[in-house]
């Protein structure tokens, strides 16, 4: 028989909060944390916009961590102490998950446990940075170099971390990665092959490299408002121009319905189902028949029609060409549904998470369904469609019941995901 | 440079490695093992030593020492 699947805990280090509850506040009021990025200067015609975790220590949020077991706590400070910041964030978001889902006291069979790193290419900064030194000096480079630049390596980590024994894997999917891992931890649940599963969206830390890249693509924003970061990042207005990257890690707990029912955990909403699909499209540009594929097969899925989604969490990075086609796909899934239908896009207030962005708006997608809010699109002043009920630059109270959430990544991967209100 | 200069480098690195290891805990007649290093760290911990003391020894030439003082005394040999 096929499981429920539940989510029972969450975590989040993201710039407009380092935990559930800080992330929820700033969604809330449409706080914000753009700003320019650090780091060496890259050539280019226009200011390098970003929203990037500032401040962060990780010494300094384990000891106000009070609940987390001081053996824990020690094994994250030999494991990941001096690991690179994807490692880092994704340790803490999943502390707080772990705990959220109260699996420190009330845990489950290790082997009956998964875990899904969803992101890739994750230590392009690290190598980036270890470049230099490498070249003057190769006998020096570090002999944990060998493990800390495969993307495996955060998930060795939580999982000797949290002692997870089931199954364990990354998933790779540009900009979707995220909402891959939970389709397919969805699946090990759904399936029974596991009692729970960890997923984890990882801190895209983009190198220089990477950064000039997206913007020779013309991927990214930023130079209409390089005097004011605040406004860079405006998904379907008509000034968007492009990505403003954002950093952030999430963590969901995912737990079938019988091991809810054993532990007696509290539960945040029920994960309905998802789909990922592909256009056959090697390049950057998104296409309206895969993302209404996506949305259409994850309704079909849950068995759900357009009409019983309240609520939906977009792709919407604030690229012209993205925002319109996926207007342009939603208004053709959702048809005569469009005026009870509430859109927002938490890239306005994050930036784009790339590898977690599948995850952090799932979460963001939890906090307005268990709150019945629908946080702002702060920078949409004059929205590209007209039909759509797009939320305005205020959060909204509004009783939302199922949500969906679409990502979509370069390589032509479409995917969309349906949360429920529990 | 004498060796209780270098083995103050080499406690120096332990600890960066190993956090949860304490300074008085580190002393001459230990051998890394004991302090819980595995082989990756075991590696680290020498490599960042030769770094600090701008030494390039072969790993391979330094794998076998009895202790962390044998490990002091080989590398002010060769310093």
């Amino acid at each position: 028989m096929k499981s429920r699947v539940l989510v029972t805990g969450m975590g989040i280090v993201s710039s407009i909060g380092f935990n559930v509850n800080d992330f929820s506040q700033s969604l809330k009021h449409g706080n914000t944390n753009f700003g320019y990025l650090p780091g060496p200067e890259i050539s280019m015609d226009s200011a390098v916009i970003g929203a990037t975790i500032k401040d962060f220590s990780l010494n300094t949020l384990l000891d106000k961590y009070t609940w987390l077991p001081v053996s824990c706590s020690t094994n994250i400070l030999r494991y990941a102490g001096r690991s690179p910041l994807p490692v880092i964030a994704g340790v803490i978001a999943a502390s707080e998950a772990w705990n959220n889902a109260d699996l420190f006291n009330n845990p489950v069979s290790p082997e009956r446990t998964g875990i899904i790193i969803a992101g890739q290419n994750l230590s392009n900064n690290y190598q980036f940075q270890l470049y230099d030194k490498f070249i003057k000096g190769p006998e020096y480079l570090t002999p944990r170099y060998a493990i800390e630049y495969l993307d495996t390596n955060i998930m060795g980590i939580l999982s000797e971390i949290f002692q997870i024994h089931g199954e364990g894997f990354t998933t790779g999917g540009a900009s979707a990665s995220g909402n891959v891992g939970l389709v397919k931890g969805y699946q090990l649940i759904e399936q029974g092959d596991m009692d729970i599963c960890m997923v984890v969206g990882c801190l895209a830390d983009l190198s220089p490299m990477d950064l000039q890249g997206f913007k020779n693509s013309g991927a990214m924003g930023g130079k209409k408002f390089k005097n004011n970061p605040r406004k860079a990042c405006r998904p379907f207005d008509e000034e968007h121009e492009g990505f403003i990257y954002g950093q952030a890690s999430g963590c969901i707990i995912l737990e079938s319905s019988g091991s809810v029912e054993k532990r007696k955990t509290d539960i945040n909403a029920e994960l309905l189902g998802g789909a990922i699909v592909l256009d056959g499209n090697r390049m950057a540009d998104p296409r309206q028949e895969g993302e209404v594929r996506a949305m259409a097969t994850a309704l079909k899925k849950c068995q759900l029609k357009p009409g019983d989604i309240d609520y939906l969490n977009t792709h919407g990075t604030s690229s012209p060409i993205g925002d319109n086609t996926e207007i342009d796909s939603i208004k053709e899934v959702f048809k005569n549904n469009l005026s009870t239908l509430i859109i927002n896009s938490t890239k306005g207030l994050t930036g784009h998470c790339l590898y977690s962005a599948g995850v952090v708006e799932l979460i963001a997608t939890i906090i307005q369904l268990q709150n019945n809010f629908v946080h702002p699109n702060i920078n949409l002043d004059n929205p590209v469609d007209e039909v759509c009920r797009f939320a305005g630059s205020v959060a909204e109270t509004v009783e939302i019941n199922i949500g969906m959430s679409n990502s979509f990544g370069f390589g032509g991967m479409n995917t969309s995901i349906v949360i429920k209100k529990i | 440079m004498c060796k209780d200069e270098i083995f103050r480098v080499i406690q120096k690195n332990i600890i960066t490695v190993l956090p949860h290891i304490t300074q008085d805990v580190i002393t001459p007649d230990k051998e890394l093992k004991d302090l819980g290093a595995n082989s990756i760290d075991r590696s680290e911990i020498i490599l960042k030593t030769l770094e600090d003391l701008n030494l390039k020894i072969p790993l391979t030439k330094i794998v076998k020492f009895k202790n962390i003082g044998a490990l002091s005394e080989f590398i002010a040999h060769e310093k």
